[in-house]
């Protein structure tokens, strides 16, 4: 490793093509599209679709993290979604804010006295709080007047819960089933606890309006969306670099054999424990800014989102896409998140049996499931270990 | 000799006819002529005037007053034009039958026209109802009586206690004389004018919880805040409030407000709304109106203004909290009596704590049946999980299969009992089925990865929702308990717990015994045991794993099917209704410590109770309570991994 330091970045690059190859895929990809795109281009995507692309791309990266902490690690998170929205409801509440902030100060400015900045906060807290019929600004709403402290909290709130709940979790060696469970407690107790009116964050209404950027309401969406686009291919562009080297040196191997055999590596005198805690919070933040460039783009976030469900989802996508190796995530998360949007959306052509008529909207979910069964059975590698028979290593 | 019998019951009849036949009334009894001498007033009566009439005719004590005014007050009461005379009014077909009051005979058919029907409002009504009671409290029908007392506890007044009193005596019916003696103490307890009786009546209805006699006694210490300036001689005060311990200060400060002793504070809001009523050449007092956004700012501008003069000088920081200082805030009863309200008070707290025990018995009742819900949705994910260790995420499908099952089978079999009895097996049977079809379609092949079974068994699940949602539609299907499941076991107004839940933990019940006893003393049982210990070990000893595997999944999925026709009957069955249930059940499992019965029961009560028991303590918000439940759960697992009942030696596996 020392010695690997002088010059580890171009080691690690022509040691995984594969990293360079999908990175290069990756700007070709955001170039084509920008230059399809309504608000720049030729105007063949419209800005829908190319929201699409956008919220795939960070749901992309989250199960680049997802593979690392599961098919890398070992730990079947199901808890990985409750970050992501962690992240989305951070970034949610200076949006709300600081455009609600915009409309008041609008319609006090006519005001026969100026406002105090009590006042404002007043108003801005009866404006989002009055549907859960409360007036006050929850104390956990103390930062959202400031971009900073909330793009701040976006990578505390998460990194830190994972790692309280990594610590506890880890320490009393609670692992395989019995942590998915676990982890899968964690995300329905967040849910449950969004789900309450009481608790600050707008009960199930969520936060919504959260594609309207404050301070950009003059540019039309078509502009934004192409932003965020770029922004979720740049984060994915380096997360997946970042969990590429992370995964690649000696910190990977150790991983690595954790998955394989946890107890063998903790008799060779590694901290397991450590090692677990780092990915899993790691991964966590990663998930944490994938939700904060989702939301944005999504428009609106509630804690439905949170539900358990969510989080195996995601576990199907890396499982579909191929563990173990990052690309797998990628391709796993795309084809099935797309797939989704182009069956329900009404995209795919209904069938007509004669004596029934196949909806698609009604049958994806089936097709969906019976896939999972299949790929599970038949395919145990995924989509990515189709590269396998084409590239053949010596 | 048949005609014979008959004549002479012919005549027999004709010869009693003759003896019973009512000669003319004798003129004392007859109520007609002193109806008549308040002719007027019975025919058009109005609140006011009826009563001294109802009264002075009760006390003429005519046999049939009772009846007549019962009848009167029910408007079947008809007075003929030509003569005036009152008459009861029967039903004739198109005619009115007329009927003599005194001898009850039919004088008469004529159309509803020819008479005046005497129409008595609510307030007559109420009216005659009252004077009817000590008459009603003494009548020989059993349900007269409980009307009359039903009456009673509808309005109560000092008046009745001498009847009921009275009637308490006469009362012949068990049932109906505790409920005279109990009403009885309710009414001496607020009315009683000898003091020692009141005081003995209130002391007796200490400890009674039902709510008549709460709200007496609560009534009777009613308090109501008062301020003054010193405690006021000689009042019934309850309590001394303290500012900052039982009220805030805002609150103390809004009760003189209210009490007129002290002027209401400025709000900032009318600090500004005055503060823009004197805006002049774009200056306030002096001040810029730009500057005006800062609080500091704003002060100035109305000291400058109240200097001027052209404002009410502002209140000094500290005046509210001197004049609250200044005054005693305290509760006052609004009974001036110190010795009455005293024994009340002692009554309603022994009251009090008759309600917290019961309380506690209400809340263990609630726990039990929730704990056995839970046992129910777990049992069969115990079995499968548990034992088996795979992790099916369709177990929530299978539940929702199961009531999806009695639900079809009630659109075939119209009679909620005998549907009941079919649906029970045949839940067993389909999810039985489905569970066996897909041990051996999937779950066989990933014994060897039981991470993976999560993924499978999770995309059977969201297809098997589909399919329900495809097949029955989004809308929450009923499934309908028969009557005897229907009621509630009401011990008395606190403690109570529907029926269908006794049902459901009878239910699990039976299942724990069922299990531990295919489990222990079957040779199923035993061989499923041994698999699951050392499939290797158990194949050479000539059991076949594969069959084991298959019938022990497929047990789990029946129960599962069971526990299904279970939830439905209490809560709707929908496609989504197995999906609410998965992941408490794997924390109920996991809890309660896997690969065992008892440790199911163990996690199912624990998690039961705890939920009842955190929602005690907020009862309007039940997510908050779940959300504590999981975190708890979550942090149970760290200190105990192996949940409750963890299983050691060899049998623990790894």
């Amino acid at each position: 490793m020392a010695k690997t330091t002088l010059a580890p970045k171009k080691g690690f690059l022509s040691e995984n093509p594969s990293v360079l190859r999908f990175l290069g895929l990756l700007t070709v990809f955001t170039l084509i599209v920008t230059a399809l795109a309504e608000g720049f281009g030729a105007g063949v995507i419209s800005t829908s679709f190319l929201k699409v692309l956008g919220m795939t791309l960070c749901l992309c990266l989250i199960a680049v993290a997802m593979d690392v902490v599961w098919g890398y690690c070992g730990i079947l998170s199901l808890g990985h979604f409750a970050f992501f929205g962690l992240g989305g409801y951070g970034i949610g509440m200076w949006l709300m804010y600081a455009r609600t902030e915009g409309i008041v100060r609008t319609s006090l400015a006519n005001a026969p006295i100026p406002a105090t900045e009590g006042e404002v906060r007043d108003a801005i807290a009866s404006q989002i709080f009055s549907v859960v019929g409360s007036t006050e600004l929850p104390f956990i709403w103390g930062f959202a007047h400031s971009l900073t402290l909330q793009l701040l909290l976006i990578v505390l709130v998460p990194g830190l819960l994972a790692l309280v709940f990594g610590w506890l979790a880890f320490r009393s060696r609670v692992t395989g089933v019995y942590l998915s469970i676990l982890t899968q407690a964690m995300t329905l107790a967040l849910s449950l606890y969004l789900f309450q009116n009481d608790t600050g964050l707008r009960g199930n209404n969520g936060l919504s309006g959260l594609q309207n950027i404050p301070g950009l309401l003059h540019l039309p969406q078509s502009t934004i969306a192409l932003w965020f686009f770029w922004a979720s291919a740049l984060a994915l562009g380096l997360g997946y670099l970042l969990f590429a080297w992370l995964v690649s040196g000696k910190f990977g191997s150790v991983v690595r054999a954790i998955r394989d055999n946890e107890n063998r590596v903790r008799f060779l005198g590694y901290h397991v424990e450590s090692y677990k805690l780092v990915v899993f919070t790691a991964t966590a933040i990663v998930s944490g800014i994938a939700g904060a460039l989702y939301y944005p783009q999504a428009g609106i976030i509630n804690p439905a989102e949170i539900a358990p469900i969510t989080s195996i989802y995601l576990a199907v996508w890396v499982a579909i896409g191929g563990r173990g190796r990052l690309y797998g995530a990628v391709i796993g998360a795309a084809t099935v998140s797309l797939l989704s949007s182009w069956f329900t959306g009404g995209g795919a052509p209904n069938i007509d049996l004669g004596f029934y008529r196949i909806v698609w909207t009604d049958w994806w979910l089936v097709l969906l499931g019976l896939g999972f069964v299949a790929v599970t059975l038949f395919f145990p590698k995924g989509i990515g270990g189709l590269f396998d028979y084409l590239v053949r290593k010596p | 000799m048949p005609f014979r019998t008959l004549m002479f019951r012919a005549l027999a009849l004709v010869a009693l006819a003759i003896v019973a036949l009512p000669g003319p009334a004798r003129a004392q009894d007859a109520l007609q002529p002193a109806l008549q001498a308040f002719a007027d007033d019975l025919a058009s009566p109005s609140r006011r005037t009826i009563e001294s009439v109802v009264i002075t005719l009760i006390e003429q004590d005519h046999p049939n007053i009772g009846e007549f005014l019962r009848r009167y007050s029910a408007r079947e009461v008809v007075q003929r034009p030509e003569d005036g005379l009152f008459f009861y009014a029967e039903d004739a077909g198109a005619l009115v039958r007329l009927v003599d009051i005194d001898s009850g005979e039919a004088v008469a058919e004529v159309s509803s026209r020819d008479v005046t029907q005497i129409r008595t409002n609510s307030g007559v009504q109420r009216v005659i109802a009252a004077a009817l009671v000590p008459l009603e409290l003494n009548a020989p029908e059993r349900e007269r009586r409980m009307a009359a007392l039903d009456a009673i506890s509808r309005s109560p007044d000092a008046s009745q206690i001498a009847p009921l009193a009275e009637s308490v005596e006469r009362e012949t019916d068990a049932s109906l004389k505790t409920r005279k003696e109990r009403l009885l103490l309710l009414l001496q307890a607020q009315f009683a004018q000898d003091r020692a009786v009141q005081l003995s009546a209130i002391a007796a209805l200490g400890g009674d919880t039902s709510i008549e006699a709460r709200g007496v006694l609560n009534r009777l210490t009613a308090t109501v805040t008062e301020v003054a300036l010193a405690l006021p001689e000689g009042a019934n005060i309850a309590r001394v409030l303290n500012v900052g311990t039982d009220l805030t200060e805002a609150a103390a400060y809004e009760l003189l407000v209210s009490a007129a002793l002290a002027e209401p504070a400025q709000t900032p809001a009318m600090l500004r709304e005055v503060l823009a009523e004197n805006i002049v050449d774009g200056r306030v007092g002096g001040v810029p109106v730009g500057r005006l956004s800062d609080p500091a700012a704003r002060i100035e501008a109305y000291e400058a203004l109240e200097a001027a003069g052209t404002v009410p000088p502002r209140a000094a920081p500290d005046e509210a909290a001197q004049a609250v200082a200044a005054h005693v805030f305290f509760d006052r009863y609004t009974l001036d009596d110190a010795e009455i309200t005293a024994a009340a008070q002692a009554a309603l707290d022994s009251t009090q704590q008759a309600i917290a025990a019961y309380q506690v018995a209400d809340l263990v009742l609630d726990g039990l049946s929730l704990a056995s819900i839970f046992f129910l949705a777990a049992i069969g994910l115990a079995i499968t999980f548990g034992v088996m260790g795979v992790i099916n995420m369709a177990h929530g499908e299978f539940i929702m299969m199961g009531a999806y099952t009695g639900y079809v089978v009630q659109l075939f079999i119209p009679d909620y009992t005998i549907s009941l009895l079919v649906a029970l097996p045949l839940a067993f049977l389909v999810t039985f089925g489905a569970g066996v079809a897909m041990e051996r379609s999937v779950i066989r092949h990933l014994y060897k990865r039981p991470l993976e079974t999560l993924l499978a068994t999770f995309g059977i699940s969201i297809a098997l929702q589909q399919l329900a949602k495809n097949i029955f539609g989004t809308q929450a299907r009923p499934l309908t308990a028969p009557d005897w499941l229907g009621g509630a076991l009401q011990i008395n107004d606190i403690v109570g717990i529907s029926t269908i839940r006794v049902a459901i933990f009878v239910l699990a019940l039976i299942f724990l015994a069922l299990l531990l006893y295919i489990l222990k003393r079957t040779r199923l049982g035993l061989e499923v045991r041994a698999v699951t210990q050392n499939p290797g070990m158990a194949a050479s000893m000539g059991i076949n794993p594969d069959r084991i595997n298959m019938l022990t999944f497929g047990l789990g999925s029946g129960i599962a099917g069971i526990a299904g026709v279970a939830i439905g009957l209490y809560a709707q069955v929908t496609s989504e209704m197995g999906a609410n249930y998965i992941v408490q059940s794997f924390m109920t499992v996991v809890v309660g410590g896997v690969g065992n019965v008892w440790g199911t029961l163990a996690g199912a009560s624990l998690i039961g109770f705890l939920q009842k028991g955190i929602e005690w303590f907020n009862p309007s918000n039940t997510l908050a309570a779940q959300t504590y439940m999981v975190l708890f759960v979550i942090l149970f697992i760290q200190f105990r991994p192996k949940g409750i009942v963890a299983l050691r030696g060899r049998a623990a596996g790894d």
